[in-house]
């Protein structure tokens, strides 16, 4: 605690220093013009003022003198994400890579000097290059495949449904902002955003909303990585803070007792071939999504071929780790305060959020819906339509948390894994089709 | 003028991509749906008679084939079996010792390097 006092003491010394040194400066210029009248001290008084100057030089270097007060904000939202991370286990494995993230992002700097991420040439520009081409998407992509297990959406597939039915917030949102006045490409990567999808957002936005296509009518389309990839992973964090209320406004009581039939076993050879038909079929009838699905589905055969556990556990464990490493703290900085702090980005936040909404009242609504054509044991528990919006696992668990307040007994965590995954595969179809419509 | 035109079209362009969009959302799982509710089952039974023949009803299968398969025959493998599996002793693991522990040298640890043995 001493030390903390004692940290924080010299902090505030030295900012509070700031104004004083700054009188400091102007005293030294009046050395120098009264050197030439006095000689005799000009001795000694030339060495205090460069020594002065020095001080004064790396002082106009140092993070205190080029404080904003956007870099504070951002430095304190990113210890808010770190905070969050770390207190309330928001999917800690994303926030505090991009809290910290944020915080390099904003440390403030003199540019020229090729430190900050947005600077030709410095280190943290070339490992921001994979999220501006879209590399660590598809890579993140190949771990989630080999991580996640088809089965429950391969034993009961017209669960498939409710992943499609989420996307109604993707492109509900998609409108929204052309009605707020982004433009078309802007537009489709602000709606992905619903897809509830990180990598997705940040590889429809890269190819989409870059800050380097030139739209129709010649102007150069606004750079909107940093803040459409900060609003889907952070809606996805606070995914157990945005769709309880929902679920519980949207289904009554009795529909969120309903229990559903334990889903049957599969075969492994069923889980062999799904994925080679659905890379298959995806990918037929979405190209432009090859890249996501392509690489979701191959890691998913690695895994359940069962010849090649090797990779699929380097593609399940330190491959998607070091992405997810560089992601998340490249996606941080990218939110350097001067590049970030626009009008822009907040309308994002209001639309991502609204977007987040739709997309869970789509899958809610459309479980309610199915529930009328089907009979018995085979309804639906309309709460694993909310796990259709991606957010993979988190929003799966949400469901099972939802479920199991109702009625403690109930354990929809396996049907909502199938929903769940659905919606991965349908936000990186809803992805290709907007590329291939704006691209 | 012109630019409200061209607000109005990107309004327009907007829906078409809106209800394309998720028409061929839907319908792209709707076909992954149909494919694994009816595609799969079907490829799985194709693919079973193509490698093993279709299966055989138990009428098929006469008895005059296998009239020498007596129930002796089938004790005597199944002992066979049991024997092999669970009775068998002849070959055990000779090897009883512990394993070894490899010990632990550093230089920390060392006495040769004590930081009292120089003093007098």
């Amino acid at each position: 605690m001493k030390k903390v006092i004692l940290i924080f003491g010299i902090l505030s010394l030295l900012i509070f220093a700031r104004p004083v040194l700054g009188l400091i400066s102007n005293s030294a210029d009046a050395t120098e013009s009264t050197r030439v009248v006095d000689a005799e001290s000009a001795v000694e008084g030339s060495f205090i003022s460069e020594a002065m100057d020095g001080v004064l030089q790396f002082y106009q270097y140092t993070g205190f003198a080029n404080a904003e007060w956007g870099n504070m904000i951002m430095i304190l939202i990113g210890i808010i994400f770190i905070y969050l991370g770390i207190k309330f286990d928001y999917e800690p494995l994303l926030l505090i890579p991009i809290g910290a993230g944020v915080i390099i992002g904003n440390i403030p700097f003199v540019a020229g000097n090729q430190t900050g991420i947005y600077e030709t040439g410095s280190v943290l520009n070339y490992l921001y290059f994979g999220v501006v081409k879209g590399v660590y998407p598809p890579l993140i992509f190949l771990g989630i495949g080999a991580m996640t297990d088809f089965s429950s959406l391969i034993a009961n597939p017209k669960l498939m449904l409710l992943g499609a039915a989420a996307q109604i917030g993707v492109f509900a949102t998609f409108l929204g902002a052309l009605y707020l006045g982004f433009s078309l490409p802007e537009a489709g990567a602000i709606g992905i955003i619903g897809g509830a999808d990180g990598p997705t957002a940040i590889f429809l936005s890269s190819k989409l909303a870059n800050g380097v296509n030139i739209l129709a009518d010649g102007t150069t389309v606004k750079n909107l990585i940093g803040p459409i990839a900060i609003a889907a992973y952070s809606y996805m964090a606070l995914v157990p803070v945005i769709q309880p209320p929902l679920m519980k406004l949207l289904t009554s009581k009795e529909e969120r007792l309903i229990r559903m039939k334990p889903p049957r076993a599969v075969s492994q050879k069923e889980k062999m071939i799904f994925p080679v038909v659905a890379l298959l079929l995806t990918t037929f009838i979405s190209p432009s999504a090859l890249p996501l699905l392509g690489m979701l589905f191959f890691g998913n055969l690695l895994k359940e071929s069962g010849r090649t556990e090797r990779l699929a556990d380097t593609a399940r464990t330190k491959l998607i780790d070091i992405v997810t490493i560089l992601l998340g703290l490249t996606v941080g900085a990218s939110t350097q305060a001067d590049i970030f702090i626009t009008k822009d980005s907040i309308m994002i936040f209001v639309l991502g959020a609204i977007s987040f909404v739709i997309a869970t009242c789509g899958g809610l609504l459309f479980a309610k819906f199915m529930n009328l054509f089907l009979k018995g044991d085979d309804k639906l528990n309309p709460l694993i339509g909310a796990a259709g919006v991606s957010a993979v696992p988190d929003s799966a668990r949400v469901v099972h948390a939802v479920g199991l307040k109702a009625d403690p007994q109930n354990y929809l965590l396996m049907h909502a894994m199938a929903p769940n995954v659905a919606g991965v595969i349908g936000s990186a179809i809803a992805a290709g089709i907007i590329l291939s419509f704006l691209g | 003028m012109i630019h409200l035109l061209l607000y109005i079209d990107t309004l327009s362009e907007g829906y078409v991509i809106l209800v394309t969009g998720l028409t061929i959302v839907f319908s792209g799982l709707l076909l992954l749906t149909l494919v694994f509710k009816f595609g799969l089952p079907l490829m799985l039974y194709v693919y079973k008679i193509i490698s093993k023949g279709p299966d055989k009803k138990v009428t098929e299968i006469s008895p005059v084939v296998n009239h020498e398969f007596t129930g002796e025959i089938a004790a005597a493998i199944s002992v066979a079996i049991h024997m092999y599996l669970d009775v068998q002793h002849d070959k055990e693991n000779a090897i009883l010792t512990i394993k070894q522990a490899r010990k632990l040298y550093s230089p920390w640890s060392s006495k040769i390097y004590g930081a009292y043995r120089n003093r007098l």
